[in-house]
């Protein structure tokens, strides 16, 4: 046996060159030992130390996000000082007294989680278990990204000339209720395929010129109805009765030129109906800027939805010029827009999530202006009168998308900005919760309003 | 403690120490290495110290009765039980629900690469291909060695055991090579692996409808270049580990996306995968040398081979298409003869080819579901062309992974050489400098090893 000496050297060698850089002050810079990692050797159980604990649990066990006591100074997920949300506690209200016919509505516009239906599947769900369901709601024509898509509803098109108003770079500012318009012809269709039956009628939105063209409804291969989609140049609707059985819908266009928004789902039973109404790359510009203002108008009272939600900003976020100058103005114009609109609704403006970035030390952490951001959203929330739900710090604040891309299972993609179906459902849990705690406080301070005070 | 980690390195220069410090007699040596290895377990969790040494006990003991016995029926026995006892463990910790809420820990440690070399000592026994030890020391410290415990190379206890018993010797040549190799096996796992990881191939293969089809592509030969580094960094630092302790363990890769067809791809990927699913599971079935057995035998080894890295159908479809594709390939060949591929462009075709199936293979293997693999496909099938994802840096690290898969093995051999035989100060610096650059360069910290998840 020989001691193999140049190998042992190398070793010792290398080992007090690391030691150098960690003692000498002015190689500091260059460290290369992890102290923490290195004391870890003699621990024998780190795995331990990290918990896996199922998200749902998380979430819905009591006590642990939700019913936390709201201290001094501790920032409250949704606040509403001026009541705003009212018209939309009023329309609960009705729906849970089971008035007939009664309905309420929710217009959730956001970015691409909301283009998949993430949170807002959530919401609408617990939502509808609660209060009732009225029908799916609102659903593009076609899918203007694969990563569209609703929960409870597939889809398939073809023939469609897609315009997203927050893509086409000549924009003509009519994109309906959910901000796409879809150009079809004889031979363009879109077929749907709902999870449940028990929908009742079913409404196409579209874009009313001179000329124009047909389409056609097909409820499980059998015609429903027609309609000319030509008139006066203006916002049209046709609106059809479907077999409460049937889950399979197609719209085709059978002649001339077409330009449709998108369908709606609703049932006869009183409930609750959110629309999903998210855009890929979606910015605040979308409502302040890109739907022209009298058409926009027109839809939301077509429409008519007791709460819009504006739940804006991580794309902005990135952006720290358009934070810090555009942004606020923006959200105003869009708070005013919907206010012209919808006098009397709610507005709730809602905050990102966190979104997080790698920064040069290999740690993921929040992007630097998203907190500016938050903090814009909530003062003019504040200052317009209208609700804001703190996305941001109820899902935890700074740093979480690095928790969340840690946890077991991962709740955050590998962009750290996309939510994993799990931290989507905690999300939506978060703002089910807000909401019917906002709601509980509205019973109770009709019934008894000097205990309101105290809540 | 991965083997990447800074506490990895500590521990491996203490064992390095120590191991040649005692090196002069066979029990301290012995003991060294044992006591590293379950060091190494109870890093993970106490609990093993109870599960390896018994299980070892077991399959000792059946190895002993083997050896000694000539009755047939006592030997299958035995065989038998050690079977059920390593099968047992796989099963209970690995398949059985719930294993990972009540014992979360259990499965990082790659059992199944124990039971594996477990295994592949009582089946050579029971085979006569190999003598059992006496030696209860040498077969517990062979059986659960440290460097390769984690994700391999599946190691035959049976090779390893002489060498554990002979005198030792560490050359300066073989030193160098050892160092070298855990420095290229940390720099394929944190510089390239974790980069296309971290910027490239997680981020689309979690939300692939947000990509483009050229990037979801991009995405999946980043993956099969993203698990080439990450899988062949770990056994380059396995190999180097165990040589600086004077022992050799099998090679795991060469230049796996050089090869021409399916059974050529396996002869250079997971080498000890695959040579041992050949000796111990296909050699295991009936009938192999009728017209139709083997066929059916490759097909079924390989679906065992993708149950085996877990249970869910991505890995079986997986392990079947790369089952049908070798009983393809067989089938071929008996009748056309094996292809020479002289001409390079013909050559370069049946690569392209052999690679693009491998990639079709590695989107169920890496998905998190049949449906997510469904959504990857259909989106590289909308031949949408946005490149807006794929940044430069992305590219060029894509670009250096694919220059180093391919590059000679002459140049490799040579660099290996070149350093061993460079002073040991300078092996030293380059070895810093080798740190340095990765802790400045790689921002995304070490993760896990792909393969210590099977």
């Amino acid at each position: 046996m020989e001691f193999p000496r140049k190998t042992f050297w190398t070793v010792v060698t290398m080992f007090g060159m690391v030691a150098g850089l960690e003692y000498v002050p002015e190689l500091r810079n260059y460290r290369l030992l992890d102290w923490d990692a290195v004391k870890q050797v003699g621990d024998f159980a780190p795995s331990r130390a990290m918990p896996l604990e199922p998200v749902e649990e998380a979430v819905l066990k009591p006590g642990r996000v939700y019913e936390k006591k709201v201290v001094k100074g501790q920032v409250e997920p949704l606040s509403d000082p001026a009541n705003s949300l009212a018209a939309f506690y009023e329309a609960i209200e009705r729906v849970e007294s089971g008035e007939p016919g009664a309905k309420v509505r929710l217009a959730h516009y956001g970015d691409s989680p909301t283009t998949a239906d993430l949170i807002t599947a959530d919401v609408r769900g617990l939502l509808q278990k609660r209060f009732g369901d009225a029908g799916h709601g609102f659903y593009l024509m076609a899918k203007p990204w694969a990563w569209y898509g609703h929960r409870g509803v597939d889809s398939d098109s073809s023939g469609w000339d897609i315009e997203a108003s927050n893509l086409v770079s000549k924009k003509d500012g009519y994109y309906g209720y959910g901000g796409v318009s879809f150009r079809g012809g004889p031979g363009s269709r879109a077929r749907f395929r709902l999870k449940e039956a028990g929908t009742t009628r079913v409404e196409l939105g579209f874009k009313q010129v001179a000329g124009g063209g047909s389409i056609v409804l097909e409820a499980c291969g059998e015609r429903v109805g027609d309609k000319s989609t030509a008139g006066e140049e203006g916002d049209g609707y046709a609106e059809f009765a479907v077999p409460e059985s049937c889950r399979d819908l197609t719209v085709k266009v059978e002649g001339g030129a077409v330009r449709l928004y998108g369908i709606e789902f609703l049932k006869a039973a009183p409930g609750v109906v959110y629309d999903s109404l998210g855009l890929n790359g979606a910015y605040i510009s979308v409502l302040s800027k890109f739907l022209n203002a009298d058409h926009w108008q027109t839809q939301l009272q077509h429409y008519a939805p007791d709460v819009v939600v504006i739940n804006y900003g991580t794309n902005e976020s990135v952006f720290a010029a358009f934070v810090d100058k555009v942004f606020e103005k923006e959200l105003r114009e869009a708070i005013r827009r919907i206010r012209v609109a919808l006098p009397g609704k709610g507005i709730l403006v809602m905050s990102p999530m966190d979104r997080g970035e790698r920064n040069e030390n290999g740690q993921i952490e929040t992007v630097p202006a998203l907190q500016r951001l938050v903090e814009i959203e909530a003062r003019v929330a504040k200052e317009e009168g209208v609700a804001f739900f703190n996305t941001f710090e109820a899902m935890g604040g700074n740093g979480t998308m690095a928790k969340w891309y840690s946890s077991e299972p991962r709740l955050v993609g590998a962009d750290f900005i996309h939510p994993m179906p799990g931290g989507a459902k905690i999300i939506g849990n978060l703002l089910y919760k807000a909401m019917l705690d906002g709601y509980n406080r509205y019973k109770t301070a009709k019934r008894a309003p000097e205990l309101a005070q105290n809540l | 403690m991965l083997n990447t980690s800074s506490a990895y390195f500590v521990f491996l220069a203490g064992v390095f120490i120590c191991y040649w410090a005692a090196a002069r007699w066979r029990l301290p040596t012995l003991a060294v290495v044992l006591g590293a290895n379950y060091f190494f377990y109870a890093r993970w969790d106490l609990f093993y110290l109870t599960l390896i040494p018994l299980a070892s006990l077991v399959d000792y003991l059946c190895g002993m009765g083997m050896q000694a016995s000539k009755r047939n029926w006592w030997r299958r026995i035995l065989l038998g039980l050690s079977l059920t006892t390593n099968l047992g463990i796989l099963v209970a910790f690995k398949y059985m629900p719930g294993w990972d809420k009540n014992w979360p820990w259990v499965f990082p440690l790659g059992l199944s690469f124990y039971c594996f070399q477990a295994l592949s000592y009582t089946i050579d026994v029971y085979r006569r291909d190999a003598k059992a030890t006496s030696s209860l020391l040498a077969y517990f410290t062979a059986v659960s060695f440290f460097p390769a415990i984690l994700a391999g190379p599946i190691t035959r206890v049976s090779n390893l055991i002489p060498q554990l018993e002979k005198p030792k010797k560490l050359s300066a040549s073989d030193g160098g090579r050892a160092l070298f190799l855990i420095g290229l096996g940390a720099m394929k796992k944190l510089l390239v692996a974790d980069y296309l990881a971290e910027n490239l191939v997680n981020r689309i293969f979690d939300f692939p409808k947000l990509y483009s089809g050229l990037e979801v592509l991009a995405a999946v030969y980043g993956y099969a270049l993203q698990l080439y580094f990450d899988f062949s960094g770990y056994s380059d630092i396995a190999l180097g580990s165990a040589l600086l302790l004077g022992l050799k363990i099998p090679q795991n890769f060469n230049m796996p996306y050089a090869a021409t067809n399916i059974a050529e791809f396996w002869r250079r990927w997971h080498i000890s995968l695959s040579s041992w699913l050949r000796d111990y599971v296909y050699f295991s079935f009936p009938g192999l040398r009728g017209k139709v057995m083997p066929y059916v035998a490759l097909t079924l080894t390989m679906v065992i081979g993708g149950f085996w890295h877990g249970a869910t159908w991505n890995f079986i479809i997986w392990g079947a298409l790369h089952g049908l594709g070798l009983a393809v390939c067989r089938g071929w060949q008996s009748w056309r003869g094996t292809s020479k591929w002289d001409h390079p462009v013909s050559r370069a075709l049946a690569c392209f080819w052999t690679v693009q199936f491998v990639c079709l293979g590695w989107v169920f293997f890496r998905a998190s579901s049949l449906e997510n693999a469904l959504e990857i496909l259909g989106q590289v099938g909308s031949l949408t062309w946005s490149a807006a994802n794929l940044s430069g840096t992305i590219l060029l690290i894509a670009g250096i992974a694919l220059a180093g898969h391919y590059a000679p093995k002459k140049w490799l051999d040579a660099s290996e050489t070149l350093f061993a035989r460079t002073p040991f100060f300078a092996q030293a610096v380059l070895l810093l400098l080798l740190a340095l650059s990765i802790k400045y360069v790689a921002a995304t910290g070490s993760a896990p090893f792909v393969y210590t998840q099977f």
